[in-house]
């Protein structure tokens, strides 16, 4: 296959069939609408391309910059587009909260306004919301192509074009008897309903919308949706609420069992679809099809993972831990006042080790002392230590705990005279003892 | 339908609620409204954050903003806990100086005077200083009347964060962090009338992430100054720690939710006037923002605190707390409201009750002044405390009218939720209102005078109260007369 550009690949993605063992449905043949599989890597790219295509020629000419309200995948695919054709991008946002995409989005040049929280003290006098004084900013200013993809019927049409008739096209010509999708900008969940209407009225269209004091990135809350100038609750049979751990749930069984590398939208929308599917799933008398959609890949959002199912990246006990060594160990340790420190230094040739990070030793340290921040030192723990055993070494950390528990591990690792600062260097320096900077 | 806002009520505070027959003999003696504070819960508010401090190994100063309350027992019930104060006025210094507080647990924040900045610099508080010009005539004022070396921080302001950039609110105080230049060569050369002892920020918002980067901005700055031979050795962080007044986050859910289907015309209004509380119906769109103190916070006070502490700079990838403590530095913060948590309630008498169309309208003898939840944008549900009555006993959603002949004179512009319909005499109290809502706003308006304040303790295992000014903290240390 061969292209002259990249946004020739957008669109035409593939329609693939979950396993009936994975779901357990017995009368609903259930697909996943792989948008994942556009160039730019979401569903956002349709909306993005077919936004910007008509203007671009001008936007060129006037050297403006794309200016979009986008966190996620619609920034993505316009930073790209816009870079193709040497603008600027600029997306403003209050809810960059992956912090790969934040990086991601910097890498392709993209520039970021973040909105500020919720005043603290209230002043109930202040109409303006940041948000409407940056609309008002950019009608105003000029030199901006502001896409708007929460008001643009172009992010509808590139659904009612592309998405909607490639799922009946896919399905030899009939549409799904229920098609469920999860409800950010309304773009793709209202232009696919559409064209499936058209073609078979009695289709049930279910939107999922995340829990209120939940975060699902690329999902708006029952509130939120009603700031969607592109949502029209009639477009939806149901609405129903699904959960972070829903989404992540979803994910998990796509990613796990299907083969299938979706993100955190896609596992809501397959877990939402399950959901409402397995309700009627018994009362069905003859065979059923259902589409949802994956709407981007998995790997952007490792942090998300991180931060709410830390168990799924468990790794084994390591080696050599400072949380392994015992209140006993502690006690065995070899602690010196900083009057004996002093002493023991100048007589031993011992190596002074501060485990401070590089900012607070490189404002005050004790003189020759080198610096290992604690983090680097449990690696090099592990890995090996920058010195032999029988090295005299005193270790310095704020206030002597830290330094205490690292001089009995590596007393049980084998290391003779390893001691610690007593009180550390806060007491070092409450002695009166000499501080540098050097 | 109902739409409860619950208020979070806390043992101490709760068991003062149950004392009905005290609250109605207070309100009978000494008028409505009443203001009633709870000196003890401060001084256990005090030892919340300060348990929060030794999780993290910091030292530092708590510093209660005083102009959240303006009650004597309460400074005075702090003077004899480690916590400080910061005061912003001459009568809020003199009120600290009288209640026992030793002037370097004092600072001087905000707007200042000639007379507050004399008093200042003769006592030696420390001062915190908004501009460099500021700070330069404070070196003026010390030169020209022979006052002591004054202690000073600089409150610094527009941070910048790594990679975005944030639409941070304008201030009006504080110098630039990209000045902090200007600074140090202002400080070295007043340096036989000034003292930099630290840095300070505070911002108005209850975002962890921009509040990261001003700390992490701070760290910067000692961190030059550090490389010029200079030692200040604090960071002030400000207030803003915020407090969870609801008990039950559903209830502020299904409000925020119902609100927003009231605006766009699909439910009964919540409010008097529909009104939005920022929220607009544009063409069948939402427009605007909630213009609302989130009522239900899972994270406040010392939690959020903690939190922030725990949360790793921008730049430095270390935890806060971690870098502030390597570094010896201390920790000052500005709690007002979050130190008032728990700590006071509002009585007013119910003077009368009627229908109005749809609605139930209560009128009650004080004004939104006196308690200006309103203008602060909180919304929580009053409580009432009524002798049990079998006739009505059905829940009911009334308006709160004021005392003042005016149309605005609403204490709230949500509809509240009762357990019953109320009669002329209960009373309702407008619990946890110590921070902000009690004397923050009063006024004289229409002659009403403002509310009268008593300072209640348990003692000997009841319930003593006296007026507010003659409350002193060896009252309920002492043994029952």
């Amino acid at each position: 296959m061969r292209y002259d550009s990249v946004t020739e690949i957008i669109g035409a993605t593939p329609l693939v069939r979950i396993d009936p063992a994975v779901h357990g449905l017995r009368n609903v043949d259930l697909f996943a609408k792989m948008e994942s599989f556009n160039p730019f890597g979401s569903v956002k790219d349709r909306a993005a391309w077919n936004m910007t295509r008509p203007l671009l020629p001008g936007a060129i000419e006037r050297h403006e910059t794309i200016v979009e309200l986008s966190s996620g995948n619609t920034a993505k695919a316009l930073a790209l587009i816009a870079g193709m054709h040497g603008l600027p991008f600029k997306t403003v946002t209050n809810r960059m909260r992956v912090p790969e995409i934040k990086d991601l989005l910097l890498l392709l040049g993209a520039e970021i306004d973040e909105l500020p929280g919720q005043a603290e003290c209230l002043d109930p006098t202040d109409v303006d919301d940041p948000l409407t004084r940056m609309y008002r900013t950019l009608g105003e200013a000029g030199g901006y192509l502001h896409t708007d993809q929460y008001f643009n019927p172009r992010n509808v049409d590139a659904h009612l074009e592309g998405t909607g008739p490639e799922i009946i096209g896919d399905l030899d010509g009939r549409a799904p008897d229920y098609f469920v999708a999860c409800v950010g900008t309304a773009g793709s969940s209202t232009g696919v309903a559409t064209v499936l209407r058209r073609h078979n009225p009695q289709v049930t269209v279910v939107g999922l919308v995340a829990g209120k004091s939940d975060f699902i990135p690329g999902i708006r809350t029952i509130d939120e949706v009603h700031e969607v100038g592109l949502f029209d609750p009639t477009t939806y049979d149901t609405i129903a609420a699904v959960s972070a751990d829903d989404a992540i749930d979803g994910l998990l069984t796509l990613v796990r069992r299907c083969g299938m590398l979706a993100g955190p939208t896609g596992g809501g929308a397959y877990q939402g679809a399950l959901r409402y599917l397995r309700s009627i799933d018994d009362r069905l008398t003859e065979r059923k099809s259902a589409v949802f959609i994956v709407c981007d890949r998995v790997e952007s959002y490792m942090s998300y993972l991180r931060e709410r199912r830390p168990q799924l990246f468990n790794r084994p006990a390591v080696r050599h831990s400072v949380a392994t060594v015992s209140a006993d160990e502690v006690a065995g340790v070899r602690q010196l006042d900083t009057a004996r420190a002093q002493k023991w230094i100048a007589q031993s040739n011992a190596v002074v080790v501060d485990l401070r990070g590089p900012f607070a030793y490189q404002s005050l340290h004790i003189e020759r002392s080198i610096n290992i921040v604690d983090e680097l030192f449990a690696e090099l723990v592990r890995g090996g230590l920058p010195f032999g055993r029988s090295q005299p070494v005193l270790l310095v950390c704020p206030v002597g705990d830290k330094s205490a528990r690292y001089a009995a591990l590596l007393t049980r690792m084998g290391h003779t005279d390893v001691r610690s600062l007593r009180g550390g260097v806060i007491a070092w320096r409450d002695a009166g003892a000499e501080l540098v900077r050097d | 339908m109902t739409a409860y806002l619950t208020p979070r009520v806390e043992a101490r505070l709760r068991s003062l609620l149950e004392q009905k027959s005290l609250l109605h003999e207070l309100v009978g003696a000494l008028g409505s409204p009443l203001a009633v504070v709870l000196p003890e819960q401060v001084a256990e508010n005090v030892t919340a954050f300060r348990t929060v401090y030794q999780r993290h190994q910091l030292g530092g100063e708590i510093y209660f903003a005083h102009k959240a309350n303006q009650s004597s027992a309460i400074v005075r019930e702090l003077a004899a806990t480690d916590a400080a104060v910061d005061v912003a006025s001459l009568g809020e210094l003199q009120h600290a100086l009288a209640a026992g507080f030793p002037s370097r647990r004092i600072m001087a924040t905000g707007p200042k005077n000639p007379e507050f900045l004399w008093l200042a610099a003769r006592t030696g508080v420390l001062v915190n200083a908004d501009s460099l010009d500021e700070l330069d005539s404070l070196a003026t004022l010390v030169a020209r009347y022979a006052l002591p070396r004054m202690r000073v921080n600089a409150r610094l302001s527009a941070f910048t964060p790594p990679g975005t950039r944030v639409l941070t609110r304008r201030s009006h105080f504080g110098i630039p962090a990209a000045d902090v230049t200007a600074l140090l060569d202002l400080t070295e050369k007043r340096s036989a009338e000034l003292d930099l002892v630290g840095v300070a920020y505070h911002l108005d918002t209850s975002a962890l992430a921009e509040k990261a980067t001003a700390l992490e901005g701070c760290l910067l700055a000692l961190g030059e100054a550090h490389r010029r031979g200079l030692r200040p050795g604090s960071i002030d962080i400000g207030g803003g720690f915020g407090v969870n007044y609801l008990t039950d986050a559903a209830q502020w859910q299904n409000f925020t939710t119902e609100l927003t289907n009231a605006v766009l015309g699909r439910r009964a209004p919540l409010t008097w006037n529909d009104h939005g509380y920022g929220l607009r119906n544009e063409g069948g769109k939402i427009r605007g923002a909630l213009n609302l103190y989130p009522a239900h916070r899972p994270v406040a006070g010392p939690d959020y605190l903690d939190l922030l502490l725990s949360t790793a700079a921008p730049l430095m990838r270390r935890p806060l707390g971690t870098l502030l403590q390597e570094s010896m530095y201390h920790l000052h913060i500005e709690p007002g409201r979050a130190l008032l948590d728990q700590s006071g309630v509002v009585l007013a008498r119910v003077m009368h009750v009627r229908d109005d169309g749809g609605d139930t309208l209560v009128g009650l003898d004080l004004n939104a002044d006196d308690i200006s939840m309103e203008e602060h944008g909180v919304l929580m549900d009053p409580i009432m405390i009524a002798t049990p009555r079998s006739d009505d006993d059905t829940p009911v959603g009334v308006f709160l009218l004021g005392n003042l002949c005016l149309e605005a004179d609403l204490i709230t512009r949500r509809k509240v939720f009762l357990p019953a319909r109320p009669h002329p005499g209960d009373l309702l109290a407008f619990a946890n209102t110590a921070g902000y809502f009690m004397d923050f706003n009063a006024t004289h308006a229409a002659g009403h005078p403002p509310a009268r304040k008593v300072a209640v303790y348990r003692h000997g295992g009841t319930w003593r109260w006296c007026p507010d000014q003659n409350y002193w903290p060896i009252h309920r240390h002492s043994e029952a007369a």
